[in-house]
């Protein structure tokens, strides 16, 4: 026993240390803080009980800015997946300088969300509306930003921008990982060239997709600097995202238990998405 | 057993996230050089501190936190001044943290700062539980501005902003002929004439409107609440729901004014996607003539190639109670002094010496008005103020015509009444949607 812990501690204690300060001990003080009505600044935490979790409970502006959560993830996880697929076939096709293309799809993804919002806020704000006055397009005239839809349009969008390339990365390593002798027994077998793709090479990569619908899945739902510097949840806080509400509720409001238990509660919702979504994922997987 | 073991990794854990955000935050503040000689101040401090030895002789160090970012050159040249004058040293940081929330954190570190200068409503929040009595001052007598808490007075008042319509004057007489003279146009009548007399000389839309969330709802809307005699009982019975807004005279008062200014906005077809940049711009370069605004846009306005007889006037309305011809404002970044424990008494004095020099001393006057450009709250600086805009709220501070800010707004204020205004602003609500959305606003605070 001893000497297993002794084992432990060498190889993963140091890692084990360090996960545990800054992710388990938070989750459980974050845990405790939702059962007081500390406002974030006063040296006292009074304890209330469950009145945090009532009171997020009856939070509509927390439940309405989920339900946009929900409906922000819904496109942006289908848009990003197919579109980091088709390019990730693109780039594995042979096509000249593929590894040009692969490095520059992937740029987006390492910028960071911050400066992405910004630079995406100045498109949108000036460069569209710009193009849209000298080519005389009445609906191009204002700013997407503007409107409540083209906000939650726009925020798709730089998503799908931002995230592409990065998925498109892991599917492209799926793509590698199937062995070309597969793709050449299919052939053999009088399969044309997509038909190969479509019942071959794609279930081999079913470990891709869970993967990528995994991380863009949480990422979604987790979603904040984009939100803030593109939008900042404007126009009249109608692109307010989850996680913004959650931090504006703690900090900005100074409801920190209140903050704390919807964040909480947004974090069990992720977190019973991604597992069921990688359970179901995982059922189907074969292997060659 | 295993409540203490509970308790001890609470304990590990705050002291982590704490210790993790004091090293952050001070990193942050200045060059790391700076820093490490602050450290070994404080060091110093929370070492006095432990011996519990009486303060003797005067300190040599003391710290001060900044929440106006951009006057910190200034205030580092200043603190230079200071230690040449008086062999003080005063270590100046700040911080782009919300204020009460960084000052927090420097008390659960147990490292906070002597001096600190935070907003009004953060001398009600903090005060009462961190700041020293300041009553026996001698500047006490020479401001209005000071904030006192059950009697105490807790508050240095740095410098004085006021919110009102901004206007550039030029571009006025370039249409007019006239010199413009803002006490002519008190009413909301005199106003429309004159925007009318505008449009028809060139300026085809004559006002800036900022969408900001804290420009409509935290400036605009809040003159509905300050601009009567009892504010208090308004407030109240806004919370009581017992408030007809749409039946309120100084709400349609108010909101007459910003239909004509929304009428005349030069963005008005996307009034909701306008930069402020590009706003303060216009309004710089004489594109446009009036923006609602205070004096610290100043700060943006002198950033781009701005003509003279730029000023600020009291926001037009069709009333008689006089609000029609004063500016809403006060004092505005307090400084408090630490009454904990972490400071020493001789700290503690080196800090009230420190402001009532930057009151008294023409050194510390020149600084706040020639360096900073501010307005300040003392009557005995008289320095002519530098920017146009400051020199206006200086004029009607200096007549008394300031009505006071209320500072008691709940932190989600703003925010959600931001939001309403801004759906009026885009044509999304009537003055009745607004009315009822304030009013449901009111009646869910607690």
């Amino acid at each position: 026993m001893s000497y297993k812990v002794g084992i432990f501690m060498q190889f993963a204690g140091v890692a084990a240390f360090c996960f545990i300060c800054v992710v388990i001990l938070p989750l459980f003080y974050g845990l405790y803080l939702t059962f007081t009505s500390w406002d974030g600044v006063s040296k006292t935490k009074p304890f209330v009980g469950l009145a945090n979790y009532a009171a997020t409970f009856a939070d509509t502006d927390f439940w309405v800015s989920i339900g946009r959560t929900f409906f922000y993830s819904f496109f942006a996880v289908i848009l990003v997946n197919i579109v980091a697929f088709l390019l990730a076939y693109m780039v594995t096709s042979g096509v000249k300088g593929q590894n040009f293309f692969r490095a520059g799809f992937f740029v987006p993804n390492l910028i960071g969300g911050i400066v992405l919002g910004f630079v995406w806020k100045f498109v949108f704000n000036r460069a569209f509306v710009a193009i849209g006055n000298s080519l005389n397009i009445e609906a191009m005239k204002n700013s997407p930003l503007s409107t409540t839809g083209g906000a939650m349009f726009c925020l798709i969008l730089v998503a799908v921008w931002q995230y592409a390339g990065y998925m498109m990365l892991i599917y492209v390593a799926g793509f590698m990982s199937v062995d070309q002798s597969l793709r050449e027994a299919a052939k053999v077998d009088g399969c044309t060239n997509q038909q190969a793709t479509r019942f071959v090479i794609i279930p081999m990569m079913r470990t891709s997709f869970v993967t990528c619908l995994f991380l863009t899945i949480t990422r979604c739902f987790m979603v904040y600097d984009v939100n803030l510097s593109l939008t900042g949840g404007e126009p009249y806080n109608s692109s307010v995202l989850a996680a913004m509400h959650v931090y504006n509720q703690a900090f900005t409001y100074k409801n920190y238990g209140t903050g704390q238990a919807e964040a909480l509660v947004l974090f069990i919702i992720c977190a019973v998405i991604g597992m069921w979504q990688v359970r179901v994922g995982r059922k189907g997987e074969v292997a060659a | 057993m295993n409540k203490k073991a509970v308790a001890i990794v609470l304990a590990a854990s705050t002291a982590l996230s704490l210790a993790a955000c004091g090293s952050s935050t001070s990193s942050t503040g200045t060059a790391a050089a700076t820093s490490a000689a602050a450290a070994t101040a404080a060091a110093a401090a929370t070492s006095a501190a432990a011996d519990g030895t009486a303060s003797s002789g005067a300190a040599a160090s003391i710290t001060l936190f900044n929440s106006k970012m951009e006057i910190q050159d200034q205030f580092e040249t200043l603190t230079d001044t200071y230690e040449k004058a008086t062999g003080v040293h005063v270590e100046c940081y700040y911080s782009s943290d919300t204020v009460a929330s960084h000052i927090a954190s420097k008390y659960a570190a147990n490292d906070p700062y002597t001096i600190m200068m935070v907003d009004a409503k953060d001398v009600y929040s903090l005060g009462p539980q961190y700041a020293a009595d300041l009553s026996s001052e001698k500047w006490v007598s020479d401001t209005n501005y000071a904030i006192q808490v059950d009697g105490k007075t807790l508050g240095f008042p740095f410098c004085v902003e006021a919110r009102g319509l901004m206007y550039n004057g030029d571009a006025i007489k370039k249409i007019t002929g006239e010199d413009f003279d803002p006490t002519k146009y008190e009413t909301l009548d005199s106003f429309k004439e004159l925007l009318a007399k505008l449009v028809a000389g060139g300026m085809a839309s004559p006002v800036g409107i900022m969408k900001e969330d804290w420009s409509l709802g935290a400036h605009y809307f809040q003159e509905v609440y300050e601009e009567r005699d009892d504010v208090d009982s308004f407030i109240s019975s806004l919370k009581a729901g017992t408030e007809d807004l749409t039946k309120d005279a100084k709400f349609n008062s108010l909101m007459d004014t910003f239909d004509v200014l929304k009428e005349n906005n030069y963005a008005k077809d996307s009034a909701i996607s306008a930069e402020r940049e590009t706003s303060e711009m216009k309004l710089a370069q004489g594109d446009i003539a009036f923006m609602f605004g205070g004096n610290w846009d100043w700060a943006e306005i002198n950033q781009y190639d701005y003509t003279d007889g730029i000023g600020m006037m009291p926001v037009p309305q069709n009333t008689d109670d006089g609000s029609n011809t004063k500016l809403v404002g006060g004092g505005s970044k307090y400084f408090m002094i630490d009454s904990s424990d972490a400071t020493n008494d001789a700290e503690r004095q080196a800090a009230k010496d420190f402001l009532n020099w930057l009151v008294s001393d023409p050194q510390g006057q020149s600084f706040l008005v020639n360096d900073c450009s501010l307005v300040p709250a003392f009557k005995s600086n008289t320095l002519a103020v530098q920017d146009p805009l400051g020199a206006s709220v200086k004029q009607y501070a200096d007549a008394g015509n300031l009505i006071a800010n209320y500072n008691y707004d709940p932190d989600d204020h703003y925010s959600k009444v931001g939001a309403s205004m801004q759906k009026y602003l885009a044509d999304q609500i009537d003055r009745a949607g607004l009315a009822t959305e304030v009013e449901d606003y009111w009646k869910s605070v607690k």
